[in-house]
């Protein structure tokens, strides 16, 4: 018998059933209220937000990096080139033991532990998502080892990534320059405006100066990923484009011969080769060099930093980053001031007995020439003369010629750190010292002594303003551009300045150019038979006589360096150059570089066979193990 | 048998939201488990559709026999629970640390979700005959051993969460069994003073790690925080109107984990955005109200009582999912009755709703 009675008085019963009833329901009613206020705040107020988010759980975006474009010489020679690397890239989101993958990946790959250790602490602060390469240009094998072991590696994957090759090695590394990872200073700059960070960008030479043309269009691939990170779908594509190919103005066979030519004379320096007719650069060289390809893929720490303690500065480009006192060869620049100004024809006369009292201070000739005209003077190289010239003139009509030619200018040379020299005037020299010029100095900057100083560029503009008869072209290495149709030439620079030197002037000056290689001239290891080279010599001292005597006459640093600035034919040149010798012993040392440039010229011209250097008759010069002294700095003084 | 006046009696309405609950569930199931590229169900909704045949006749069972003769062998109900339980914890399949399943060959069966059940069974039965039982130390003491038996060894297991869902069905009891407030105010003071004790002594320490994530998803946005992280994320993308069905890029893509299971209404959540959700809480909040109204209709004490403990563990626990579903709860592996895939669940669940519909129909006869 059950009780059925609730409403027996005392008890809990159906009146007493209100109350919990009511609590019951209200509690269940607010908290489904509660309930849709909250998903109305996550699914309506704050949905946005939350779909940002779950799209970015879902979708990444791979940025397919674009190839840089082809460099070619002017006879269709490629230069610089892409190859495809492999690189192992870890994305560090997508591994939950980064220790654990490295240690295997270390086994399988056999690279060591510490290495990938380096890499992931270099790139800690890097956003998680973003791939971290491990593994530079892997091997086939690493490849293949890294996929058999891709369930114990997740979060690894392989990249094949366009790399900058460079089949020539060391030879033209100054003038192509190399690659990296773009700078935040490059990136701060206009010239790398919409550049992502990691890109890379060019960071010398001409990859440096038309990266932009070079550069191309990166594309991205928009794809869709599960929570293991696989790629399930590809939602968008957008390919790649290439940068724009090149055609530079250079030919290598003579880019070849020239750097082939330092190495068998056995010191550094550099050599720059124009056609004076219109400002091609046709041979542009710094000895040493560097390999440009050791860059490509991001260069190690070991390498940079051997290349830049390395005592002979192979990351220096002499050509144009540095200044050098020019010595005789300005020289050509008096002799072109005197005549042109009408202070001498050039049967003027002066008679040399090994030297002369100028302002009150002997000078010295280095040789007893006798009485000698400009053209003698050019081809001895008499001081004597070119003081006398120097005490006749007054120094701001020196630098207006000596301007007018292209000392101590910049060039304009489509080549990133080019310094300018110095050409001293009353002006430069109440604003740089604050003192007025003194008639003395002048006698020492007529032998290209004292204040003048010059890059090896900026002499081999001089020599081609002189030889195609006074216009200061500008040395240029853009010849065409591909931008997919087929080369397009490019529009020629306009000349710097332009003067038009007289015909008594240039006879002089070529004739007497002409004795320093044909007669019995400091020039005539550059000679060649039929081709009427001109050219001339000089000596930039390093330290003077007094004071090497007291170094000790052997010390490598203190040696001078030699000149030869050169062009042929004498009367229609087709080419002109410099060739600097650091720390050669003078100029006649480095005139032969130059004849075997200019053979392989003309041989190429006439379709012979290229010449063959001739063994070095000394034994190579031992490389300095100090740095040298130079007397002008590489840098602003 | 059941006659016709009492077929006439059966809450078609309830039974029909329970019903289309069911189907909402399904569909969701698919939807997580499909595979995209065979264009396949997963085994997952096989499984379901055999667990709602199943519940419909456990449903069917428990609205014919009249709960009057099973409150009469409750005991022997009991006694089978805590076997079964003893027997999960000594034999029981293990899955994910926890030892809560008997194999069973096509399915392992829980028999932690038929505690409520027999909880609500004992409870109502014990208080409706003796009425005094709640002013006497004996009658307390019956009630923490229904009540505390099969919670110690569903704790056991470890389920929490299995075993905390039976305070609110006993809490809901003793409340209509006369609970004074008094003692009400006492039990929260206590569970005040205790909580820190338990915080230390009473969980695991993946318990403690899930109430800590709760707290701050972004303390450890990899281990523990993922999955609120995530359940927000998914139910916030959805946004008002959903990605469509089998759009649902979270679940989809198993950013969400368990989707098909603890997280089912994210996924309603996601690809039929707050549309879906308003409907679907409107249907739950529907079943519990009218299941609370089969406790006012009730002919007598024993199935009110029995009413209110079966809907209010049902409530709790649908509370409880949905508002985990959105990260507005710690995580904790409750299942949310009628939609998450699970065979037991499907089965006590429909089990326990033939037993409402049972008291609200026999509410007029003897």
């Amino acid at each position: 018998m059950r009780p059925e009675l609730d409403t027996e008085p005392g008890l809990p019963g159906r009146d007493s059933m209100t109350i919990p009833l009511a609590l019951m329901r209200t509690m269940v009613v607010v908290a489904f209220a509660g309930l849709g206020v909250g998903f109305w705040f996550f699914q309506v107020a704050q949905h946005e937000k939350f779909a940002e988010l779950a799209e970015n759980n879902h979708q990444r975006t791979i940025a397919l990096s674009a190839p840089r474009g082809a460099v070619f010489d002017r006879d269709g020679r490629r230069l610089i080139e892409n190859r495809y690397s492999l690189n192992i890239s870890l994305v560090r989101e997508e591994v939950e033991d980064i220790d654990a993958t490295i240690e295997t990946l270390s086994d399988v790959a056999g690279v060591p532990l510490a290495a990938l250790e380096a890499v992931i602490e270099r790139h800690r602060r890097d956003p998680p998502y973003r791939p971290t390469v491990l593994i530079r240009d892997a091997s086939l094998g690493q490849v293949a080892a890294v996929e058999a072991h891709a369930i114990e590696l997740p979060g690894l994957f392989v990249q094949q990534l366009p790399t900058r090759h460079y089949p020539t090695n060391e030879v033209g590394a100054h003038l192509f320059g190399y690659v990296g990872e773009v700078s935040d200073a490059q990136l701060a700059s206009d010239a790398f405006a919409g550049v992502r960070s990691g890109t890379v960008v060019g960071k010398s030479g001409i990859e440096q100066i038309y990266n932009q043309l070079l550069m191309g269009t990166d594309g991205a691939r928009q794809v869709v990923v599960d929570s293991l990170g696989r790629e399930i779908d590809t939602l968008g594509e957008e390919l790649p484009l290439e940068g724009q190919q090149l055609q530079l103005t250079l030919d290598y066979d003579l880019q070849e011969a020239a750097e082939a030519a330092f190495e068998v004379a056995g010191f550094d320096g550099a050599a720059v080769v124009l056609d004076p007719r219109t400002g091609e650069v046709l041979v542009f060289a710094s000895v040493p060099a560097y390999d440009p390809n050791a860059f490509a893929m991001g260069i190690d720490g070991e390498t940079w930093g051997a290349l830049n303690s390395d005592a002979r500065l192979p990351l220096n480009n002499r050509a144009l980053q540095n200044r050098y006192p020019p010595g005789s060869i300005f020289k050509i620049a008096m002799a072109v001031a005197a005549l042109e100004e009408g202070i001498i024809s050039s049967d003027f006369k002066v008679p040399c007995g090994g030297g002369g009292t100028f302002y009150g201070s002997y000078r010295q000739c280095h040789s007893s020439h006798g009485t000698v005209d400009l053209r003698t003077a050019l081809e001895k190289s008499c001081n004597t003369y070119f003081y006398t010239l120097g005490e006749m003139m007054e120094i701001d009509h020196i630098h207006q010629w000596a301007t007018a030619l292209g000392v101590g200018e910049l060039t304009g040379i489509d080549l990133p750190f080019e310094v300018g020299g110095v050409m001293p005037s009353t002006e430069w020299k109440r604003e740089a010292r604050g003192e007025p010029w003194y008639p003395g100095e002048t006698i020492s900057v007529a032998i290209g002594q004292g204040q003048v100083t010059v890059t090896p560029l900026s002499l081999a503009v001089m020599m081609a303003t002189v030889a195609n008869g006074g216009t200061r072209v500008t040395p240029h290495l853009l010849k065409a551009v591909n931008e997919g149709n087929g080369f397009v030439p490019v529009r020629r620079p306009v000349p710097r300045s332009e003067v038009e030197l007289s015909p008594e002037t240039l006879s002089a000056v070529t004739d007497g150019l002409w004795y320093v290689v044909n007669r019995a001239g400091t020039g005539r290891s550059s000679r060649i038979e039929g081709r009427d080279v001109i050219g001339k010599t000089g000596t930039a001292q390093v330290i003077s006589l007094e004071g090497r005597k007291a170094a000790g006459e052997d010390d490598e640093r203190f040696r001078d360096h030699g000149w030869f600035v050169f062009a042929a034919p004498a009367h229609a040149p087709e080419i002109a150059g410099v060739i600097f010798g650091e720390h050669n012993d003078g100029g006649s040392r480095s005139a032969p570089i130059a004849k075997h440039i200019m053979e392989t010229y003309f041989a190429k011209q006439d379709g012979l066979p290229r010449p063959v250097l001739p063994l070095p008759s000394t034994p190579q010069v031992v490389p300095p193990v100090v740095p040298p002294v130079v007397v002008a700095a590489t840098d602003q003084d | 048998m059941l006659e016709r006046r009492l077929y006439r009696h059966i809450d078609w309405l309830l039974l029909g939201a329970v019903v289309v609950l069911c189907a909402i569930g399904v569909t969701m199931i698919y939807s997580t488990t499909h595979d995209p590229t065979a264009g396949a169900a997963g085994p997952q909704v096989r499984t379901q559709l055999g667990a709602l045949a199943l519940g419909f006749i456990a449903f069917a069972v428990l609205l014919l026999i009249d709960y009057r003769w099973l409150s009469d062998s409750w005991v022997t109900i009991f006694v089978g629970l805590l076997a079964m339980l003893a027997y999960v914890l000594l034999f029981g399949v293990v899955d994910g640390g926890a030892q809560r399943w008997i194999g069973l060959g096509l399915f392992n069966l829980q028999p932690s979700e038929f505690a409520r059940i027999v909880v609500s069974l004992g409870l109502a039965t014990v208080l409706y005959h003796r009425r005094w039982a709640l002013q006497t130390p004996v009658g307390w003491l019956m009630v923490a051993g229904i009540v505390g038996a099969p919670a110690l060894l569903i704790y056991q297991q470890p389920d929490l969460g299995a075993a905390v869902t039976l305070l609110p069905v006993a809490f809901a009891i003793l409340l209509f069994a006369g609970l004074r407030l008094r003692y009400v105010a006492i039990l929260v003071a206590v569970a005040i003073l205790v909580a820190p004790v338990a915080w230390t002594y009473g969980l695991q320490d993946y318990q403690r790690q899930r109430i800590s994530s709760f707290l701050d998803p972004e303390l450890d946005p990899q281990g523990a925080g993922w999955q609120q992280r995530q359940a927000r994320i998914t139910v916030g993308s959805g946004g008002p109107l959903g990605k469509g069905f089998l759009q649902g890029t979270q679940s989809q893509y198993k950013f969400l984990p368990v989707a098909h299971n603890d997280f089912i209404f994210s996924v309603l959540a996601e690809e039929q955005g707050f549309l879906g959700v308003v409907f679907a809480l409107g249907l739950y909040l529907f079943v519990i109200l009218r299941g609370l109204d089969a406790a006012r209709l009730a002919k007598d004490r024993l199935g009110r009582y029995l009413v209110v403990g079966i809907m209010s563990g049902f409530a709790f626990q649908v509370i409880y999912n949905i508002a985990m579903s959105a990260g507005l709860a710690p995580v904790k592996g409750l299942t949310l009755p009628l939609m998450s895939a699970g065979g037991t669940s499907v089965i006590a669940t429909l089990a326990a709703f033939g037993l409402v519909l049972n008291v609200r129909m026999r509410r007029f006869t003897n």
